[in-house]
């Protein structure tokens, strides 16, 4: 169905594919701004006290001058830290605010327009999937070209590429089986996701632990089991079963000829790729982030609606394409489903439901049952400088008389 | 739309406020405050040279002032995150967070397909340096390298020729040519990439084909460059070597650029800068249309004629009937949109970037997706694992490329086990509704008084 309806922006739900532009970085404003927070709390505690005691001490004639000015070192020394960290916050709130400005901006500009013929609404589009495409690069990991493209763009605060690029690198040190970073993310975040119901961390200390046993040494079988004590015992309440299992590891060796499945599959290097997805969700999650890349749901959705049954079939039509197959259409734009970049992708998903037919006017049918709206026959027929009263296939070529045609009345 | 419009001033305006509070750049100047006043204790110390009361003093006085400064620090923070809330109030107000498909991706097991059409999104938009960087990084072009080397040498030599020689076997191929192709993949292996057939054995864009591709779309760029700097010479010898494909296209693009390269000699030097000589001008174009119009024999033979009547009103052409014709504001723009269409058709690519057009219409189309998604969760059923799409999704009339039937009976689309039928009347049914009224043999149309036998029935193609 088309109808001038259709055109209209409808700008309530224009967005939707827009959402996380706005709410990645004021969610990321807020944990920066919590960091630093934290960092004035401890850091304004710890100078108090310390000048406090110094003072006391002074007073008392306990600490010698000498002391006191080794006691200001120090105490200076802490606030040049303190320093130092608040204006990497102060530097990274300030990128945060010019990002938000550049994208209510850039939203701002599609306010403006009525419809998706507007001639603005073309660059805008095209803007959004120059976002959707680095959006979709980062989420894979394809970070070289991703800034490439955002760089060729000059599009820089409209895309994610500081917050993947450390997803990136953690979700890596999983792959290659380190630990360390995803455990130094969620000490980062650890009451958000405590909030979430995260299990990442535990998985974590499962795998250090695993690891342990891996080595199968008597010596790291005492280290096993000091940091089974000291990490996974506090999650036995939440996770018993987990925990219960990996007691019993205690026992199953991957050695072990006759390991059960439930055991080997603890041993298995799966385990990796499994805590890096399971890092990745609770990443996007944390942040608000789709599951999925967004162009796969631009995608799934446009494909099905731009999708018809024709797309796939095996006749020939005017906007099908297939090269080596001259006669194709007419001055007429290949579909971007019968296109070869999207026709195998199109497979999997469902065509467009249509209620109207969308024809062409006074349609005439050839003595080989193909059917052409009039304008059409005539504008080729003269192209091709037939004859008067011959008219020619637009697909197949073949030549009939106009005599020969039927209405059709669909 | 006007509320869309206050939503999005104020979000504006509350960032503009939130830029003016003091942030954190403030905190770290209150934090070097601090370490001033550490650093003057320190100073008085040693310069009393380490007096005990000294000591006591300086450091007992300077601990509320240092208490103090945290407090203002506090302060700050405390202003910051209050204006962060306002702003989070603000975007949960004018851009509420709304639930995305998130059950079931489609997409998620093709990377390689959707990889490849962002190849060649990048690369039909002339990203030749990105879509490279990302066929390397994707890893598409592992193992093609020796391939590559072998055959485009021998490419380059027949890549002219090519199309003529397809274009030839046209004429003998019908409906059912497309078990020939095999042969074809040899000779183009672009053509391997665009054919139904190879290109289903294809998971990914090989480097061989990415840089036939990037050959071609960067000989698209530059033909496409010497039109908009008014040179047609390169489009008019493209068009003139894939004269044979164009035309079986009903394409007059050769004409098209013929025609205002015409045009374009006729203005004259003053216009169109080209040397004062005799290939230019009134005269120019006249030798021009002598050398090159017989090629359309008798095509365009009243175009032509309306050319040539031009030249008795060339002194004052403005005035002439003929000023349409002649007047070029947009026609390079419009013969560049034609070359575009017409070289992206013969390479069998859309001439807009499907992937642009597809996230387009993904935008569009996903209201109502959502809307059905959330009418249908309860019932568990995906939209995307039925044939067809439960609930219409319209889209501008630019994006419709095929012709739809819809059976006025079964109020279904006529798709390839179910075509559409004409019947003698001349009304067409889709089949199964067809067979739904027989009765016997016979049957009586639904639309008119006629009746008709199921033989007499056929099978069209819309
Ligand atoms: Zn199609
Ligand atoms: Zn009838």
């Amino acid at each position: 169905m088309a109808d001038h309806e259709a055109s209209k922006i409808n700008h309530d739900n224009h967005l939707l594919l827009d959402q996380p532009l706005l709410r990645l970085p004021y969610e990321l404003l807020r944990k920066n701004f919590r960091s630093a927070h934290f960092t004035v709390e401890k850091e304004s505690t710890t100078l108090n006290k310390l000048l406090k005691e110094t003072a006391k001490g002074s007073l008392d004639s306990k600490t010698s001058p000498e002391d006191v000015v080794k006691d200001l070192d120090t105490m200076i020394a802490k606030m040049r830290g303190m320093k130092r960290k608040l204006s990497t916050y102060a530097d990274e709130e300030t990128r945060l605010y010019k990002q938000l400005d550049a994208r209510v901006a850039h939203l701002r500009e599609l306010s403006d327009m009525r419809s998706v013929e507007d001639v603005k609404y073309e660059a805008w589009s095209r803007k959004r999937l120059d976002r959707l495409l680095v959006d979709y690069m980062l989420r894979h990991g394809y970070n070289t070209s991703a800034q490439a493209l955002a760089n060729e763009r000059e599009m820089h605060d409209l895309v994610d590429v500081e917050t993947f690029l450390t997803m990136s690198k953690i979700r890596e040190s999983l792959e290659n089986g380190s630990v360390t970073e995803a455990l130094a993310w969620c000490n980062d975040n650890k009451k958000e996701l405590r909030k979430l119901q995260s299990n990442l961390e535990f998985l974590l200390r499962c795998q250090q632990y695993i690891e342990l046993l891996r080595i199968n040494t008597q010596s790291k079988s005492v280290e096993a089991i000091a940091h089974a004590k000291k990490y996974l015992a506090p999650f036995q309440e939440q996770y018993p079963d987990e925990v219960r299992e990996m007691a019993a590891l205690l026992a199953h060796r991957p050695t072990n000829k006759d390991l059960p499945p439930k055991y080997r599959a603890w041993y298995s290097p799966d385990r990796w790729s499994k805590l890096a997805s399971t890092f990745v969700e609770a990443h996007n999650k944390l942040l608000g982030l789709p599951t999925f890349p967004l162009l796969h749901t631009a995608l799934s959705s446009g494909l099905s609606a731009l999708k018809t049954p024709a797309c796939h079939g095996t006749q020939k039509t005017t906007s099908s394409s297939q090269p080596g197959h001259s006669h194709t259409s007419m001055t007429t734009s290949v579909c971007p489903i019968c296109s070869i970049e999207l026709n195998e992708l199109a497979k999997n998903v469902p065509y467009a439901h249509h209620s109207k037919s969308h024809l062409d006017n006074d349609l005439l049918c050839l003595p080989n049952g193909r059917v052409y709206g009039q304008a059409k026959l005539d504008e080729y027929a003269a192209k091709a400088g037939l004859a008067e009263g011959q008219v020619k296939d637009l697909v197949t070529g073949e030549v009939y008389s106009r005599a020969a045609l039927k209405k059709v009345f669909a | 739309m006007a509320t869309q419009v206050t939503a999005m001033e104020a979000l504006q305006k509350e960032l503009d406020r939130l830029n003016r509070t003091p942030g954190l750049s403030a905190t770290v100047d209150k934090v070097d405050k601090i370490i001033e006043m550490l650093t003057s204790v320190k100073d008085q110390i040693i310069q009393s040279g380490m007096d005990t009361h000294v000591a006591s003093m300086a450091i007992t006085r300077t601990q509320n002032p240092i208490k103090s400064t945290f407090e203002k620090i506090n302060d700050d923070l405390k202003g910051v995150t209050a204006t962060q809330r306002k702003l989070g109030k603000m975007l949960d107000k004018h851009f509420p967070l709304k639930d995305l498909p998130s059950e079931h991706d489609a997409m998620a097991d093709h990377e390689p397909l959707i990889n490849r059409a962002i190849s060649m999104h990048l690369l039909r938009e002339g990203q030749f340096s990105v879509a490279s960087t990302f066929i390397e990084e994707t890893g598409d072009a592992v193992g093609f390298e020796h391939v590559n080397a072998v055959i485009e040498g021998q490419e380059q030599a027949s890549m002219s020729d090519n199309y003529d020689d397809e274009a030839m076997d046209e004429d003998h191929e019908d409906e059912n040519d497309d078990e020939d192709e095999d042969e074809d993949e040899v000779v183009s292996p672009l053509g391997v990439l665009a054919t139904g057939s190879g290109f289903q054995q294809l998971q990914s864009l090989s480097s061989f084909q990415s840089h036939e591709l990037e050959a071609k779309f960067s000989q698209m760029y530059t033909i496409l460059q010497d039109i908009k700097s008014r040179n047609l010479l390169s489009a008019i010898e493209w068009a003139r070597n894939n004269s044979v494909e164009l035309e079986a296209r009903g394409s007059n693009l050769e004409f098209e650029l013929s025609r205002l390269q015409y045009v374009w000699l006729f203005k004259g030097p003053t216009v169109n800068g080209l040397p004062d000589d005799k290939f230019n001008g009134t005269a120019g174009a006249l030798l021009y249309a002598q050398q090159n119009f017989w090629r359309f024999g008798n095509r365009y033979i009243g175009e032509i004629q309306q050319l040539a009547n031009a030249q008795i009103y060339a002194p004052n052409l403005p005035k002439s009937p003929y000023w349409k014709i002649f007047s070029t504001e947009t026609a390079f723009a419009d013969v560049a949109s034609s070359f575009t269409r017409e070289f992206c058709s013969l390479l069998g690519l859309s001439a807009e970037s499907p992937l642009h057009v597809a996230v387009t219409a993904g935008a569009l189309a996903l209201p109502l997706l959502i809307k059905y998604q959330q009418a249908t969760r309860a019932r568990g059923t995906e939209w995307t694992t039925t044939n067809e799409l439960a609930f219409e999704t319209p889209l501008p009339e630019r994006m419709l490329y095929h012709s739809i039937f819809v059976c006025p009976v079964s109020k279904e689309q006529t798709t390839e086990s179910n075509p559409p039928m004409m019947i003698p009347c001349g009304h067409v049914l889709a089949k199964e509704t067809l067979q739904r009224l027989l009765k016997g043999t016979r049957f009586k149309c639904p639309y008119c008084p006629a009746e008709g036998l199921e033989k007499d029935a056929r099978r069209i193609m819309i």
